[in-house]
This record gives C-alpha cells, structure tokens and sequence, in this order.
C-alpha cells in the first residue's frame, strides 16, 4: 500500500529514498498483523502461522511501488507546470466528443444485440448495465439535483419490484398495468419517508434514509405472509410482447410462432434488453424535461442554496418532496423491470450495499451528469464481472477501483456539467 | 470512449468464452466469497479432486474434464450473472448453487440454455417448479425436519422446547417443518423465535430462552450462529441442547463453540466418510489435508454423476444426458444415486448426528 | 423482573461497545464532516489482531489473563492505529477540499477494500478463540431465574468507563485536545494560528481507530468469535448511535451508543428479535423528528 502526496519537493535521489523507506515502515507495520501472522485452524484450536516471504514482498512492493509512483508524480508535475500557462484557455468550453457522447451511446445500446445475438452473456449484463443507469438517473435527480443525501434508495427498487411481484402473481395483473402503479406505490413511500424528515440537514437525512432502506428491508424479510420472507417470491411472470408471451412453440400463439420464427430463449433477453432501454431512455427525456422547468430549475436553486430560495420564494419543503417522489417513481420502475426480468426476487438483493453501489454510480459518473452515469455503471458493472477471472481478488479490486476513481477525479468522470441556463448578453439584466 | 470500452470488454469476454473448447467444461457455483465462503471452499476441493481423478481415468468419452469456478457469494443476482456466464462457456454440466435462494433463479437460466445441474441445496422448491434440469442430491427440507421434529418429541418428552430460525429461506424453512413435525406428534414448541444471522449479540434471546426454562433448542441456520448461542448461553449459565440441519457438519463448530459443541444434535444424510466404497477417496483427501466433510464429498459424487451419466449415454448433450440420469442409478461415493421425476434423489433420507470431542457420529 | 434487570445488563455491555466505536465517527465528523464508513471495518481489522495476538500468547505460554488481556490491547490499538492514519492518508487526503460526497463513495470503497483484504489474508472462516474469562457472578435470583454478570460484561463497562474519563481528559484539558477542537471550529483559522491541521486530522483518525481497536478487542473477549463481515453491522449501529447522540458531541456519542444497546436488548427480549433493527432506526427517526440535531447535539446557526 503506498500513499500519495502531491506537494511540491526539490527531489535528489536521498530524499526519494527516504521518502520510500517511510512507505516501507508503513507497510511493515500494516503487513505484520494482516500479511506477516494469519491464524489456521489445527485440530479444532487456531494455531498462528508466520507468512514472512509475503510479508517482505509486501514490503518491498510497498518501496519499489513508492518509488516508482513518486517519480511518475513529479514527471506529471513537471510537464503539467510548463503546459498549463498555455493549455488554460484552450481546455474551455465543452469536449465536442463529449456533446456527441450521447448520441453514440445510444447508437451502440440500439446495435449490441444485433452484433451479439446469440451470446447471452453480453446482453444480460448490458441490461444489468442498463438497470443501473435508470437507477443512477432516478437517484440523480435527488442527489445530484436537488442535492439530498439517499442512502436508502434501495428501498424504493425494493418497493417497485414487490409491488409488481405481488400483483402479478396475486392478481394476474400484467407487466403494462403493473408498471404505473408500481411507480405511484414508490412515490408515494418517498413522500412518507420526505414528509417529516426532509428538514433535516444533509447528513442527518442521509442516516434517516439508510435506515428507512433498512426497515424496509427487514419488513419484507420479516412479514412472510406478504413478501414469503426469505424465501421471496418466485415464478413471477415475465413481460410479453403485447400478449404474445416468450416460450417454445405450444397451443397459444407465442412471439416465435407469430412472426414465423425459430424460437430461441435469446429472443426474450433481446426483447427485455430493448425494453430497459426504451424505459431508460424516456427516464432520460423525462428528466431533462423537469430540470427545464420551474420545478427543475428549483431542485438545483436548493441544492446551491436553500436560504436563498426561501427569500425567493420557494417552498423548500415541497420541492424537495417532488425531488423525492419522482426520484423514488424512477426507482420503482427499475424495481418493476427487475422483477420480471429476474422472476425472482428476495430481500436480499435488496441490502444496503446496493444503495451504497447506486450512490456510488452517481458521485462517480459526476453529480447531475446524465451521461456520466452511464459510464459510472459501465465502468461498476462491467468491473466485477470482467473480474470474474481474478476469483478472490475481484471485490478488492473493486474497491480499491473506487478509492482510485475519486482520488483521480474528485468531481466524477464527467465532472463538467453544461449549465442549465445560460446567461446571455451584457445588458439583458442589469 | 464508451465504445471503446464496450469493445474492448466484451471482445475480452467472448475471447474467455471460446478458450479451451476442446475440454469437456464442467462447472461449479456457490460462495466463493462471502459470509459462506467455507461450504464453497469444500465444494471447490471436492470437485477439483474429482476432476483430477475422472481426468487421470481417461477422462470422458475420451475427453478430458476442464472445471469452471463461479462465485455468486449467495447473492440470488450474482447467481443469474454467474449463470449466464456458464451458459455462454458451454458447460456441459453444473454442480450448484449452494444457497437454496441462488440456486432457484439460476435454475431458470440453466434450464432455458438446457444444461443439466446437480445440487446439493434442501429447499422444497428447488424441485418442486417443474424444471426438467434439475437435480437434488441432497435431500429435502421437509424430509430433514420432518426427521429431526420426530426425534425431538420421542428423545426430550416433557422438556420445553424452543423453535428458532435465522430467516434465511434455507434456515427458516428448516424450522418450519420441524415445528410442523412436533406439532403433527402433538407437541407444540413452547417458544417460536427469530434472529438475524450475522449478528454477534444473542444475549436477548438467550436471556428469553433462559426465562421461559428452555432446554432443548431446534435451530434452523448456519453453524456460527448455533456456536455463538451456545457460548452466550454457558456465560449466562443456561444449559441447553441443540438440534440443527445439514450445515452443523460443519468442522468450525467445534472449533468456535469448543466444549460445548458437544450439546449439539443435527441431521445430515447418512455420513459418505462411511461409506465402505468411498474409503479409497477419503483417504485421498486427507493425504491432501482436506477433511471431506460437509459438502467435500457431495461435490465429488457430483462430477462422479456426471462422468457415469455422460459414459451411460455415450453423449455430452442433454437430452441424452437428462434421459440417462433420469432413468439410470449411479454408483458415487454418498452411495448409489437414483432420482425421481422431479429430480429428488432416492437415497435413504437424514440420520441424527452428535458432536464428541471434534468428529460427529450417529446418535447412540 | 429478573430478565429486566439481565437485559439491562445485557443492553449496557452492547451499548458500550457501540459507544465506543462512535466516538470515531462523531470526532472524524467533527473534524471534517464526512461520514467515515470504514471505521466500522477498521473496528473489524482490531478484532482479528486480538484473535491474532490471544493466540500467540497462548502459544508462548503466558496464562495469566490480564497480562495478556493488557499485551493483547496495547497491541491491538498500536497496529489498529497506523490502519486508522493510512485509511486517512490514502482514501481521504487526498480528497479534502473536494465535494462533500467524493470522500464518502472513497469512504465506501474503502470498506469494501478492507473487508476483502481480510478475507483474502485470513481467510473467510470464521475465527474463534477459547473462552478468555470464564465465569460471572450471580447477582440474584427471581422465581428460578438468576440474573448473572459475566466477568467479561464486567471489564467492557470498566474499560469503557476508564476509556470515556481519560478521553474526556484529553479533549478538554490537553493542548491536543485544544487543537483538535479549534479545527472543528475553524480549519482555515487554526492553520493560520500555525497549527499543522493535517497532523491534528491525523492523530484524530488515530485516536478514533484506537479506541475502534479497543472495541474489537473487548468484543474478541466477550463473544470469542470474529469474522471479517462483523464491521458493516457494528458500523451501521454505531453510526447510527453518533447520529442519535447528535453527531460531533462526544458524550453524544456514548450515550446514543447505550440508548441503543438497551433498545435493542429490550425489544429483544419483549417484542421480537425479528423487529428489534426496525424499532432501532423508528426510534432514530422519531428522535430527529423532534430534535434534528441529536439529543446532545448543538443546534447548527444558519448564516445568511
């Protein structure tokens, strides 16, 4: 483990050599009780085995990497100090690559499919891919927009996809009628949650909402005659292609049958991939729509400043509340489109960790920034899983992955947000 | 830029997918990681072992057996993506999951891609929702409470006896049907309880234990939590006995509860390390410094299944192979396996175990 | 009447040990007002030390219990300490000055790492340790039920209590106690009056992480088994128990921290043990509803 400094030293080579042998005090003393003594079980009693081969490796990785990582820093230093007299005023104003990012995402989300059609993999994780991006854009309009700490969203996914769950295997409702009131049923605990905590400030609400996703989450594991406890409910139906339901070829017309194809269980993943996607798209729209509008524009006003708005005018709490609700609709739908694409969901997808992913899709994508979170759940998603083959080492990875990412880009990967308004022309105001 | 991640992650998954197509791939799931990582660890060294074993034989129809490792940490959506994945590397053949509530979603998956799995999980409906694919070689949770109910009410009459679970879909189901059993004898449970696994503090329901005069505890869980009531139960000074499920097989029981271990009672299928036919295998293992305990030997049995079935019907696909295992019984080191249209297993169902001095046995 | 009097027994031990931990969060809070969440996780670092350290003691022969209960702490919080300053100098350094949230997802991964660091080194098992002390003192007995403490449950209120008297003395007599103080109140004013305010943000995670260690090691002695998922349940309740103390207060923190382990002792024992996180966090919503700043916490002045 080594640490980083970014201040500004005369380096001669004594110097660097000190400053590594520091990092290899540190890393002695880390690595003594983790790396250097573990406890085996022996015989039923543990027995404190000595690994110091990994212990001096662990050392001297910590030097060597010190060394090295200190010396790339004072090279990036150095070049950067000479470049940025003459780069400031040519790194204004927007990446063009940036503004067309959209629209190429969008191209390559509309032909993934179609390049891999019969691979399964690929599409099921882009819609997990997916999943995450509507839940980041539903979580962004109350973190990144109206700038309230959530560290229970989860508990609206959780809300949207027992709801559909329930309906359909109770009521036989289907997917279409199911999705509006399963958003209504999750905008509606938003409000009973917003309503008597939203004056709390920032991170007295974020405790009130981790703890809100937590009772929600024992509930449904407790409460077995609703939510069949731990066991969760099963055999939920899955979305049909306007009636024609996904299955081989039988007495009813089916999707394959219908359009006189051969059937192939992929057909309902391409299908369910397109869906999120439509889903996350009209997210997309709808939220760049609210943020034009008054209420919008004054998520964002109290997220600068709530004392402000109030002299404006504005009644804090029941703008908050609008944040809150649709925040927590969007998550609901996510829970919807989960539920049926899994078929089975139990409480446990439902932990605290999840919402600490969502937020962590949103700071990392750059707050506001619908485009940056989707590379946030790219970047989240895709890691795990193309970390499959490091086995043990992924979740560390993983987070070491995170710390990297904020320390690099404290502000987010798109860390520029356009403006919602632009002031234009001298005059025009004063 | 986004493209070119996309591209460059997925080109870097179809490679891993099509690597290696000449083998004969067999998988295994279950936590590799997690809070239940230990049963992984043994269903990893029972499968790797068997493999190198099936492999020093000859292999399979000429094959060789390459195993696949997946990790769903017993997180039921880990489970679908892991599930996915093998489909994709075209496996021939799964053993797992462990969880009962990752087996269940990743069942669908397997079942679509039609490959066929083997799986030690106990819970009813992994059987019961009609898949095809699907194969128990563990035995039912109904069957093991039903076991474990009966000998609480002929072996404690007249003892207070308490019911808890750990709400997890295998532990709670667990405790359901042992309640159910003790009911069906007339013996209803003086305490019905909860707790929540993963927790250290059972000082509460220790404390409630101890107030209504239990003494004879039927938990429904995992191993950690049976040691640490016990340890609670002795620093408040309670006596109580244990009855659990399969998972109190488990060695760091012992380990955790120490003495006390030695109160505790459990079900389990009849012990495999017993099995005369599998004493060769055993000692393999311990030559190895693996005690085939637990799900060791399962996993083993398991790859076994496989390689008999494939010989049987000179195929590796699955309709040949579901029809073979289907109809076919199999000589394995937990004993000949046959299974039912559902896919239970036909082997004689749970036996009661005790802890003595850090090895169980059948109750005397 | 007996099983009251044993829970609250109960409740206070558990209480403690949450009251210990938040006082790392309230003070990181109040340094510089992030929530640290891997300071449940360093908790759980400390823990697997002492199981580390009982059993070399065992193993070079050292039998009597409080030389090795005192060996075990002091080496329990020396090492725990230099996890609590690098987490600082690696995960949140480098972010001060950055948006309030940058520092939290870092806090995040931060604790994944550290769980899973754990797990990689020492196993995924669960590791237990013999009984340390064994026995207790029973206190009375109530229509055949005695209440008893257990001489663990005895040494955590001690150690506790020592603890919360020598910490007291620190932060208000002490001249690092005073700068650590000023920085809570004005950083940029403090640094001008030539305090090194990174050093004092230093020792402050030291200190946090230390008494986090002492958790770990009462905790290791109390229920002998530890494994690497223990710091993401202590952690929610500890913070939780900062939060309802009033977050940056101190005794705040140890209050909430006891208010919480009677709660849940009570409900435990009355209600259901199923419900007792939902009547936990009910509870903390109900108290900020009426006083949003924690029950000792100061008010925060608005300025315009």
């Amino acid at each position: 483990m080594s640490t980083l400094v970014f201040a500004q030293h005369p380096v001669s080579l004594a110097e660097r050599l000190r400053d590594a042998s520091a990092v290899a005090l540190i890393t002695v003393l880390l690595g003594i009780p983790m790396i250097g003594l573990t406890t085996v079980d022996q015989g039923g009693s543990l027995q404190v085995v000595t690994r110091w081969p990994a212990l001096a490796a662990f050392v001297a990785a910590g030097f060597f990497g010190r060394l090295l990582l200190r010396w790339a820093i004072d090279q990036w230093q150095a070049r950067r100090r000479t470049r940025t007299a003459a780069a400031s005023s040519a790194t204004r104003g927007v990446n063009p690559l940036l503004r067309r990012g959209g629209w190429l995402a969008l191209g390559v989300a509309l032909a993934l499919p179609v390049v891999f059609p019969e691979n399964r993999y690929v599409v099921d994780t882009a819609t997990t891919v997916l999943i995450y991006v509507m839940l980041g854009w539903g979580l962004n309009v109350v973190v990144g927009l109206a700038g309230l700490l959530d560290l229970g969203y989860v508990a609206f996914y959780a809300v949207g996809a027992y709801t559909y769950a329930l309906l359909s295997t109770q009521f036989g409702w289907t997917f279409w009628e199911s999705l509006p009131v399963a958003g209504a049923m999750a905008a509606t605990f938003g409000v009973l949650l917003g309503w008597p905590t939203l004056r709390l400030r920032g991170d007295y609400l974020a405790i009130v909402t981790l703890g809100f996703g937590e009772i929600v989450r024992v509930i449904l594991v407790n409460w077995t005659e609703m939510s069949g406890g731990p066991n969760g409910i099963t055999s939920i139906p899955r979305p049909t292609f306007f009636g024609l339901p996904f299955r081989p070829p039988g007495d009813e017309p089916t999707f394959a049958s219908f359009f006189a194809l051969e059937y192939s269980p992929n057909q309902r993943l391409i299908f369910l991939y397109y869906l999120i996607l439509a889903l996350a798209l009209l997210t997309n729209a709808f939220v760049t729509r609210m943020r034009r509008l008054p209420v919008g524009r004054a998520w964002e006003a109290l997220r600068e400043d709530e004392i402000a708005c109030k002299a404006m005018g504005i009644h804090a709490r029941n703008v908050k509340l609008s944040a809150f609700a649709l925040g927590a609709m969007l998550g609901g739908f996510a829970g919807v489109f989960f539920a049926a694409r899994q078929g089975f969901i139990s409480p446990e997808s439902f932990t605290f960790n999840e919402s600490a992913i969502i937020l962590a899709i949103v700071v990392l994508g750059g707050m506001g920034s619908q485009l940056g979170v989707v590379l946030a759940s790219l970047v989240l998603v895709l890691l795990p899983e193309l970390g499959r083959d490091f086995a043990e080492y992924r979740m560390l990875l993983f987070g070491a992955a995170m710390i990297l990412i904020m320390i690099w880009r404290p502000g987010g990967i798109l860390a520029h947000r356009e403006p919602t308004l632009r002031y234009h022309g001298a005059g025009a105001g004063r | 830029m986004k493209t070119r991640i996309l591209a460059a992650g997925f080109g870097l998954l179809s490679l891993a997918a099509t690597s290696a197509w000449a083998d004969i791939l067999v998988a295994i799931a279950g936590p590799m990681t997690g809070q239940y990582a230990s049963a992984g660890d043994q269903i990893r060294k029972g499968a790797e072992l068997a493999v190198a074993d099936i492999n020093a034989k000859g292999g399979v129809l000429g094959q060789k057996l390459k195993l696949e490792i997946g990790d769903d940490a017993c997180d039921p959506k880990q489970a679908v993506s892991v599930a996915n994945t093998m489909v994709n590397k075209k496996i021939a053949f799964m053993h797992g999951h462990w969880c009962s509530s990752s087996t269940i979603p990743a069942s669908e998956v397997y079942n679509e891609a039609q490959i066929v799995m083997a799986t030690v999980s106990t819970n009813p409906q992994v059987t019961e929702r009609g898949l095809k694919n699907i194969f128990r070689i563990m035995g039912r949770d109904d069957q093991q409470g039903v076991v474990a109910g009966n000998y609480l009410v002929d072996h404690f009459k007249g003892k207070k006896i308490a019911v808890v679970d750990d709400k997890s879909a295998y532990g709670k189901g667990l405790a359901d049907e042992i309640a159910k059993a003790m009911e069906a004898r007339g013996v209803k449970p003086a305490l019905r309880e909860s707790i929540t696994a993963g927790e250290k503090d059972y000082s509460g329901l220790v404390s409630k234990l101890k107030s209504a005069g239990i003494e004879v505890l039927a938990f429904g869980g995992y191993h950690t939590e049976v040691a640490l009531i016990l340890r609670q139960a002795q620093q408040a000074g309670l006596k109580l006995t244990v009855m659990g499920g399969d998972t109190m097989t488990n060695s760091e029981l012992v380990t955790a509860a120490g003495p006390m271990a030695d109160n505790v009672l459990f079900t389990f299928a009849p012990d495999p390390r017993k099995n005369p036919a599998a004493a060769a295998v055993v000692k393999k293992f311990r030559d190895a410094k693996v005690e085939p305990e637990g799900y060791v030997m399962y996993a083993y049995a398991a790859m076994q299944l496989f390689a008999e079935a494939a010989q049987k019907a000179k195929s590796t696909k699955y309709k040949d192979l579901e029809k073979a295992l289907r109809e076919g019984s199999f000589d394995t080191v937990i004993g000949k396996l046959s299974f039912d249209a559902k896919g239970d297993n036909k082997l004689p169902g749970f036996m009661v175990y005790q802890w003595k001095g850090g090895q169980y046995d059948y109750v005397k | 009447m007996a099983l009251a009097l044993q829970q609250l027994i109960n409740g206070l031990t558990l209480g403690a040990v949450y009251g210990l931990i938040a006082i790392g969060y309230t003070m990181v809070y109040g340094i510089i007002g992030m929530i640290n969440f891997a300071h449940g996780d360093i908790y759980m670092v400390s823990a697997f030390i002492a199981i580390t350290g009982f059993t070399l003691l065992a193993a070079l022969g050292v039998s009597s219990v409080p030389l090795g209960l005192v060996l075990v702490l002091l080496l329990a919080v020396a090492f725990t300490s230099v996890y609590g300053w690098t987490v600082e100098r690696v995960a949140y350094r480098p972010l001060r000055g950055s948006t309030r949230l940058a520092p939290l997802i870092s806090a995040i991964g931060m604790s994944i790492f550290l769980q899973n660091m754990v797990q990689l080194t020492q196993g995924a098992r669960v590791k237990p340790i013999p009984p340390v002390l064994v026995g207790g003192i029973d206190l009375l007995t109530i229509d055949g039920f005695t209440v008893r403490l257990a001489y663990s449950q005895l040494l955590i209120v001690f150690v506790t209590l020592a603890l919360m008297g020598g910490f007291t003395w620190l932060i208000t007599r002490t001249s690092f106690g005073r700068q650590q103080r000023s920085c809570e109140q004005d950083r940029t004013m403090t640094a001008l009056l030539g305090i090194d305010v990174d050093r004092t943000i230093s020792l402050t995670f030291m200190l946090g992480a230390a008494l986090a260690a002492v958790a770990g090691v009462m905790v290791t002695v109390y229920y002998g088994v530890v494994d690497f998922f223990i710091g993401f349940v202590a952690g929610i309740k500890a913070f939780t128990a900062a939060v309802l103390g009033g977050i940056g207060s101190l005794p705040g923190a140890m209050l909430g921290g006891l208010l919480i382990g009677l709660i849940e002792a009570f409900w435990a024992a009355y209600l259901s043990a199923e419900y007792k996180d939902v009547a936990t966090f009910s509870i903390l919503i109900l108290a900020l509803m009426f006083r949003p700043s924690g029950l000792l916490g100061r008010p925060e002045v608005e300025k315009v």
